[in-house]
């Protein structure tokens, strides 16, 4: 009898799991499912005020999965692999947008981008090169950032550095004095290898000009050619100087921005999210730290600068493509939204109506130097194909470890280089 | 009622049979499928290549960097465990001072998750404030900040240290387990006729506590086949590739580098090689469990 009591519990409970599992996978007519890798609290915290702004409008309801800035590389794949992308996801504009369209598991934004206006709403410069792939719009730019020289403003005039270098021979003269004083002039952190990319990205855009850093990322010139031996030559020559902090493959770029905060060392080469940390921890634009231009080598070169764009596309098996459509729409065009987004995670809208007046002195001082440059170059990761970037990534810790062997190095990576783009 | 029963039987065995199914047969024949494809992961319009990324397997470099690394792994994951923890049950068991209290410790590691495990190693192993370099500089007057993870020479050994720390403890109480099996008798002739310890462990002890030994070993090699997440939290194989075990390479290349087909090609000979070693397992179980009964 207690036996066949328990059966019936048993029933019951299968009965109810199966019940919970059938309401629990019935997506609401008015949800977008959408995920991010904003998943810190800060970023959570300001992508939860856009979606109360977007339901406020609309009425949509935005379900969320967060997902860490690494691990979301990975997630993505994974999902796509399964046929279970959201319905939005924010990607990285260039070369791994480039990778889902050509896999076909993103919906063209064509008519969403026309019935909204949005060619007299996100910067043409932008538009161009970052929402268009195979002639066919797919994203929506949500900020830019700029990566440049962001350093200790109290490091500085404790060296008695007041006008921040333009050139080469004055930014080495720079870090020689600051060495001699003994702070390390340069803070890296590639534990994560990709902030070791800028360096190589500013170095070749510098010497050989963005021609042949396209050539490079294209596979039509290799990384042993002697232009990139040469741009590597003049990196791993500071390496050598002792101009960069020891031991930086094993520090993340926050420990590495954590150097430059507490003066242990005096610059770093990061992109402009590191105001958004740094204010975030207390420290005030301007007073505390600052930044400058990547300084000139050639003057020949056309002027350059690096950064990456942060988008939205929406997945080839989109469930909810009105309220998807109604998100990438809402996030760029809205100006409130853009200030606030922009301001908290310290980036640049490419929204045209945002008055720059409504960033502070550093982020305009940023907006000028873009709009002064001839050439907005998307970085490393985001430049070449992602089994090409994993190699070129691995290769920048290597030099970092082994700057001697530059040359065999870059033989090897440009053998493993060839390999990955006949994939 | 018995066809009730019948079905019911049915149905409890439909569900670990389909579970069963759905996470392991169906993603191992999956990976065999796709180990012959060109699939990135993404695009669902993917070639037959053949034996393509079976003959790329024999070029890779790094694949032989992983299957060196395999091997280092693998032989300490087993050996330091079982030895340590054989060493600390023989502690343990002559009634040191304080032994129950030790055995506790020693012990406590195995219950934490490999994730939490490797984030203690590596703020253990951080340059800067570390423990281990703050104890190095302690005792020996240095100002040293060597970034034990971040160091091609040193980054797989100071993993397998962590993994170590980890396993000892589950050894050291299947050894203690062992040792309570040995008749006192024999220890005592031991004592009358005079033996020296290192007589005693190498003629008496070892070969009785050949029983557990096999299981510590067999523990081991499961959970250093099963060993990638203390690597990926630690090193994520890095830096450069100098801690890649097979199952790490198999990871990068399928999810770094989106290539799925390759990483398949991958995960087969992965498992080919655990279907060997657990052949030889099972073989020198069945020789021992002869001579033991």
């Amino acid at each position: 009898m207690k036996h066949l009591i328990s059966l019936q519990y048993f029933k019951i409970f299968l009965v109810s799991c199966l019940g919970f599992f059938c309401l629990s996978a019935t997506t609401h007519a008015s949800e977008v499912t959408i995920s991010h890798y904003f998943s810190d609290e800060f970023g959570k915290e300001n992508m939860g005020k856009v979606f109360d702004r977007f339901e406020a409008v609309t009425g949509f309801q935005m379900k969320e999965s967060p997902v860490g800035h690494e691990d979301f590389k990975t997630d993505i794949l994974v999902r796509g692999a399964s046929d279970s992308l959201p319905d939005v996801f924010s990607y990285w504009a260039g070369a791994r947008v480039q990778f889902v369209v050509d896999s076909g598991d993103l919906s063209p934004i064509d008519d969403m981008w026309a019935d909204s206006g949005l060619d007299d709403v996100v910067a043409k410069a932008v538009a161009d090169s970052a929402t268009l792939y195979n002639g066919h719009r797919y994203l929506i730019p949500m900020q830019y950032h700029y990566s440049g020289m962001f350093y200790n403003k109290k490091v500085m005039a404790d060296a008695g550095v007041t006008d921040m270098p333009t050139d080469w021979e004055g930014f080495m003269a720079l870090c020689e004095k600051l060495k001699g004083m003994g702070i390390a002039p340069i803070a890296l952190g590639s534990k994560f290898r990709w902030p070791a990319q800028f360096w190589f990205d500013y170095l070749i855009l510098n010497t050989a000009g963005p021609e042949v850093r396209a050539a490079v990322m294209d596979g039509s010139a290799a990384y042993d050619s002697d232009e990139v031996m040469a741009a590597v030559g003049i990196w791993m020559d500071m390496v050598n100087n002792g101009y960069f902090v020891a031991n930086a493959n094993a520090d993340t770029w926050t420990d590495a921005s954590d150097k430059v905060a507490n003066g242990e060392a005096a610059m770093t080469l990061m992109g402009t999210w590191i105001t958004g940390y740094w204010n975030g921890n207390g420290l005030t634009p301007g007073e505390d730290y600052d930044f400058f231009p990547f300084p000139t080598i050639n003057p020949d070169a056309p002027v350059s600068v690096v950064g990456p764009i942060d988008g939205l596309v929406i997945s080839a098996n989109v469930q909810n493509k009105e309220g998807a459509e109604a998100f990438l729409s809402f996030f760029v065009s809205d100006v409130d939204n853009q200030i606030e987004w922009t301001n908290a995670v310290g980036a640049v809208s490419a929204n045209v109506n945002v008055d720059p007046s409504v960033y502070n002195d550093l982020i305009q001082r940023v907006i000028t130097t873009v709009d002064g440059a001839s050439n907005f170059a998307f970085n490393y990761d985001l430049a070449t194909p992602p089994p090409v970037a994993e190699v070129g990534l691995s290769m920048f810790q290597e030099l970092m470890e082994n700057p001697d062997d530059y040359g065999a190095i870059l033989s090897r990576a440009q053998d493993s280089a060839q390999s990955a783009f006949s994939e | 009622m018995e066809k009730s029963n019948w079905v019911w039987r049915v149905v409890f065995l439909a569900a670990p049979v389909a579970v069963f199914s759905l996470l392991v047969l169906w993603p191992l024949c999956s990976s065999f499928f796709y180990s012959f494809t060109n699939w990135n992961g993404f695009n669902p319009n993917y070639k037959f290549v053949g034996f393509d990324n079976y003959a790329k397997i024999i070029t890779d470099r790094l694949f032989l960097n992983a299957i060196i690394n395999t091997f280092i792994w693998m032989v300490s994951a087993i050996l330091l465990p079982t030895l340590l923890g054989f060493g600390f049950a023989l502690l343990i068991d002559s009634n040191v001072p304080g032994g129950k209290i030790f055995k506790s410790i020693f012990y406590l590691p195995i219950c934490l998750s490999a994730v939490v495990v490797g984030q203690i190693w590596t703020w253990i192993y951080q340059p800067d404030w570390g423990l281990l370099n703050t104890l190095i500089n302690f005792f020996l007057n240095e100002s040293m900040n060597f970034a034990w993870l971040a160091k091609p020479d040193t980054s797989l050994g100071s993993v397998i240290v962590a993994w170590s720390w980890q396993q000892t403890g589950l050894s050291m109480v299947i050894y203690l387990a062992g040792l309570t099996s040995i008749p006192e008798e024999l220890l005592e002739v031991c004592e009358i006729e005079g033996t020296s310890t290192w007589q005693k462990i190498r003629m008496v002890l070892v070969p009785l506590l050949t029983p557990a030994t096999v299981v510590v070993i067999a523990l081991s090699v499961i959970n250093s086949l099963k060993g990638f997440d203390i690597l990926y939290i630690m090193t994520g194989g890095g830096p450069f590739h100098s801690s890649d075990t097979l199952a790490m390479h198999m990871y990068n290349e399928s999810f770094k580098k989106y290539l799925m087909g390759y990483g398949s090609a991958i995960s087969v000979v992965l498992f080919l090689l655990a279907l060997v070693i657990i052949r030889i397992y099972f073989r020198e179980l069945k020789r021992i469990d002869e001579i033991y009964g």
